[in-house]
């Protein structure tokens, strides 16, 4: 290093406790608007997130065109249906598209998960319009090509057998399955052997003409980008209905603007996932050999819209939810049974599952179940301290700015404000929750929504050191998952 | 197009040795704190694996002032975020937090790095030593293909070459390491002369100059730690090996040294990377997936690594498909881009290679771009490039470097490193499948 050495001053801090913090700065909100374009053009409402200084703009059309509509027969139809959507349109084949889209530098993916289909692409922001031209093209146009269905069934069913040799997805998938037995959740978002090979092409067209629409949609936009360019824009990319969908979406935008804010966010059209289990249940996968286990332990948790789905958040972030989490200070760091544990509230329209995830040492694992479950036991029957809230206040509305950063943040965010229907100040709404949260409030939702002894055990490892090690809970059930087999 | 290109950065030393890069963006009330010791698995030796890694975890156990998993908590309960990460090359430590508690992360760090020793109890190392076994299980041992990179750079790399064995270690090393151990490491590694500190984010230059001098300025000075130096030239024939795995689908991994990161032959082995399998359209995709489906996926990529650099091309086969069926396609690519003319049947893709080199630099130029956005990428690639090359300022050049290479380096870097000799082909067999 060339340059002359920092002087140093030669004084000793003190170094006995943490040091005293600067003076307090405000929290910053981000930016969010919301508006409505004409119905001919658009239909669906837009939300925007501005940031400046960023040379990309994220576009994501969002869609009630999720998993939650797959009839029970066909798993999987959803997923497979946005995967097609990039595949051809009436212009141009799926390569030629992602040719020209790529040699921009973008970046495309169409995915659907339970609760929602998504068009997200990420661009230069000099290629906005092209971007919104790109996205009108494919949601009017699509061809569903038969030979790409084709390719992408055959490119699922590898990918089940892929999914079938990682412990942590058949763990997932042996929750869920039992969990959610008799719904539609009970099975696999990217569908079953059977399901994938007796799928056809007009079920794919049918469930677009059925569920992509607009007017139950919308349109997320982050990036460098103010509302008169973007509206300016949006306008150019939709000059006129392109084909019969879109003047049937446009003119179903224009009679059911007034309700669409109104309908989402609605109960899932799957219907209740059921009530809680009635006792402890433990189910075991064989993974023979296998040196560690991989664990869930769980229940039903509370849709998004839920009054008390922000509190329960609370509550997780203190229980398995940040390294310093009463699961992973106990699982981790007092015993060593595991690299990591952690627990969540999965967000769903209906019910998405509460779920606590680690991969634990296979010889460990009676001890390190009934550690989890007493960890779920004592954080009803104790009151938290105050300064354990505290901690957990101070460490949400402390990393809040961190999720700031990015295009792609800020657009996860309106994302969910537009899917479940909240309003735009859904974030300082979030802020204040958190700053007002009491020790009482956390005992009555630990009470009201965690279940220790009605919850769902799994398992995956060798069966016969799990069957004796969880034997102490009470009785597991071994289970065999059909995708493993590979009828395909 | 607005780039980071020109944004101010400054850099400083302390008199113990210590190196200090600002970089200031006060966009959100945020700081990122990273530290980059010059020190990682390439320092370890035979039947001693695994320990620089060790070695950071023992690093989130507490100092002098700062109790057994306080670390964590006092950062978590001010909204901080923090890990650390050990490689080849290098250990990190990092942490992003609200910018009025810049103080508290200094003052963490400079525990550590000054008075890490007097915290240290067997206790701690027995803890953190099964936290690794269970890290090692889940992230190699108990996941399908995990151990095919241990064995691909056992074919890579000659016997004695310190990129030969795991990050992570072999699992018999990891139980043998002791106290002691732990000492001697931090005695040798750790110290002010062998680290460089970047803060990135919202902060008075000279305020936050004036705090890190405060707290790591007593820190006794260390003496440099002279670089391990391990170059390599290409391999001289290939090699090639298969194992088994509790695996469906049969998968390759084809594995190429380059030149060390940061080298003009690097960027272009990036770029080549990218030309290749970056998107549903780049060549390898479109041709092995999409086409003749002969893969379920393929993607290339290159290793940051400082002594030589790895080019990594892995696919997993399609069911039904023979392994060697696709290895001599993926060759047919590579043979192509080295010299378009010499087959009949090169793959078409190779007509148009001025608008593969396009879309290859753009995408590279969009997800640098994307990185770029947050506080904790920029200030690691500070560090980074002060600690291999003393020179920050190529933190924010990246984007230049990339749009550097041309066609002529892309076909050069192809013909000598891409090539059959230059090579190391690993096939993971299902079990019980193997011929």
């Amino acid at each position: 290093m060339s340059l002359p050495p920092t002087p140093s001053s030669g004084r000793s801090p003190d170094r006995t406790g943490p040091p005293a913090p600067g003076p307090e700065s405000a929290v910053p909100m981000p930016v969010f608007d919301r508006f409505s374009t004409a119905p001919e053009a658009w239909g669906a409402p837009v939300f925007v997130a501005s940031r400046a200084g960023v040379p990309l703009i994220e576009l994501e059309v969002l869609l009630e065109a999720g998993g939650e509509h797959n009839p029970p027969e066909r798993p999987g139809l959803a997923a497979m249906t946005a995967s097609m959507i990039d595949e051809g349109t009436a212009r141009r084949t799926g390569p030629e598209l992602s040719a020209e889209l790529e040699r921009r530098g973008g970046s495309l993916s169409c995915h659907a998960d339970w609760n929602a289909a998504r068009l997200r692409l990420q661009l230069l922001s000099s290629d906005l319009e092209y971007g919104l031209t790109l996205l009108a093209e494919l949601l009017f146009e699509p061809a569903f090509p038969e030979h790409e269905l084709e390719r992408l069934r055959q490119q699922t069913l590898a990918e089940l057998k892929r999914r079938a040799d990682q412990p942590a997805a058949v763990a997932d998938e042996a929750f869920a399955h039992h969990l959610y037995a008799g719904t539609i959740f009970a099975l696999p978002l990217a569908g079953d052997p059977a399901a994938l090979l007796a799928l056809r092409r007009d079920e794919l067209l049918e469930f677009h003409r059925d569920h992509y629409r607009l007017e139950r949609g919308a349109l997320v936009v982050a990036g460098d980008v103010g509302h008169e360019e973007l509206s300016a824009a949006i306008a150019g990319a939709f000059p006129a209905p392109a084909g019969a969908g879109a003047a049937a979406m446009a003119e179903a935008a224009a009679t059911t603007e007034a309700t669409a804010a109104s309908a989402a966010g609605a109960a899932s059209p799957a219907g209740d996932p059921g009530t809680h289990a009635r006792a402890l249940r433990i189910v075991v996968v064989d993974r023979p050999g296998a040196e560690q286990t991989e664990l869930r332990i769980g229940h039903l948790g509370v849709p998004r819209r839920h009054p008390d789905r922000v509190g329960l958040g609370i509550l997780n972030t203190l229980l398995g939810g940040k390294f310093t989490s009463r699961i992973n200070l106990n699982l981790r760091e007092r015993h060593g049974f595991t690299y990591g544990a952690s627990s969540r509230f999965v967000d769903r329209r209906s019910c998405g599952p509460f779920v606590v995830s680690a991969a634990v040492t296979t010889s460990a694992i009676g001890r390190a179940a009934q550690e989890v479950l007493g960890e779920l036991r004592r954080i009803r029957a104790e009151p938290v301290s105050p300064s354990e809230l505290d901690e957990t206040r101070n460490y949400l509305l402390g990393v809040f700015p961190y999720g700031l950063q990015t295009v792609e943040g800020l657009a996860a965010r309106l994302d969910e404000i537009a899917l479940y229907d909240l309003p735009l100040d859904t974030p300082a709404r979030y802020l204040a929750e958190v700053a007002g949260m009491r020790t009482e409030e956390l005992a009555r939702l630990a009470q009201a929504h965690l279940f220790p002894d009605q919850a769902l055990v799994v398992a995956v490892g060798p069966a016969e050191v799990l069957m004796r090690q969880l034997a102490e809970l009470g009785t597991p059930e071994l289970w065999r998952p059909a995708a493993s087999t590979g009828s395909a | 197009m607005p780039t980071l290109e020109g944004r101010p950065l400054a850099r400083h030393q302390l008199a113990n040795g210590l190196r200090i890069v600002l970089h200031r963006d006060p966009t959100l009330p945020l700081v990122a704190v990273n530290l980059w010791y010059h020190v990682g698995s390439k320092n370890e030796r035979p039947g001693r694996t695994g320990f620089a890694h060790l070695f950071e975890h023992m690093l989130f156990q507490g100092s002098a002032n700062v109790g057994t998993n306080d670390h964590f908590r006092h950062l978590q309960e001010v909204g901080g975020v923090a890990n650390g990460s050990t490689w080849y090359d290098r250990t990190n430590y990092y942490e992003t937090l609200p910018s009025r508690h810049l103080d508290l992360a200094l003052w963490l760090e400079s525990d550590r790095m000054g008075y890490l020793l007097p915290g240290l109890t067997a206790e701690k190392l027995e803890n953190q030593r099964q936290v690794v076994m269970n890290e090692r299980r889940q992230r190699v041992d108990n996941q399908p293909y995990g151990r095919a990179m241990e064995r691909l750079f056992e074919l890579l790399f000659p016997e004695d070459h310190p990129y030969r064995w795991p990050v992570i270690g072999r699992m018999e090393d990891i139980e043998a390491a002791t106290l002691d151990d732990v000492r001697g490491f931090f005695s040798t590694y750790y110290g002010p002369a062998n680290a460089v500190l970047s803060l990135a984010g919202d902060f008075e230059p000279a305020a936050a100059l004036a705090s890190i001098d405060r707290w790591f300025g007593g820190l006794p000075a260390s003496l440099p730690v002279p670089r391990v130096r391990a170059p390599l030239p290409p391999l001289e024939r290939a090699v090639h090996d298969s194992m088994t795995d509790r695996v469906q689908l049969r998968r390759l991994y084809l594995a190429f040294r380059t030149e060390p990161f940061g080298s003009p032959g690097w960027w272009t082995a990036a770029v080549t990377a990218n030309l290749l399998t970056d998107g549903k359209s780049s060549p390898l995709v479109h041709d092995l997936v999409v086409d003749h489906q002969l893969a379920q996926d393929v993607s290339a990529y290159v290793y940051p690594t400082e002594e030589v650099g790895v080019f990594l091309l892995v696919a997993t086969v399609r069911p039904g498909v023979e392994v060697e069926r696709l290895a001599a396609r993926i060759r047919e690519h590579l043979d192509g881009l080295a010299a378009p003319a010499a087959s009949p049947s090169a793959p078409g893709w190779l007509a148009a290679l001025d608008a593969e080199l396009e879309r290859a630099r753009r995408r590279t130029l969009a997800g640098i771009y994307s990185e770029l956005q947050t506080l904790d990428h920029r200030a690691d690639l500070l560090s980074q490039y002060t600690t291999f090359f003393d020179a920050p300022e190529r933190a924010f050049s990246e984007a230049a470097a990339y749009q550097q290479v041309d066609i002529a380096a892309v076909r050069a870097f192809a013909a000598a490193r891409l090539g059959a000799p230059n090579s190391a082909l690993l096939v993971v067999e299902p079990e019980g499948e193997r011929a």
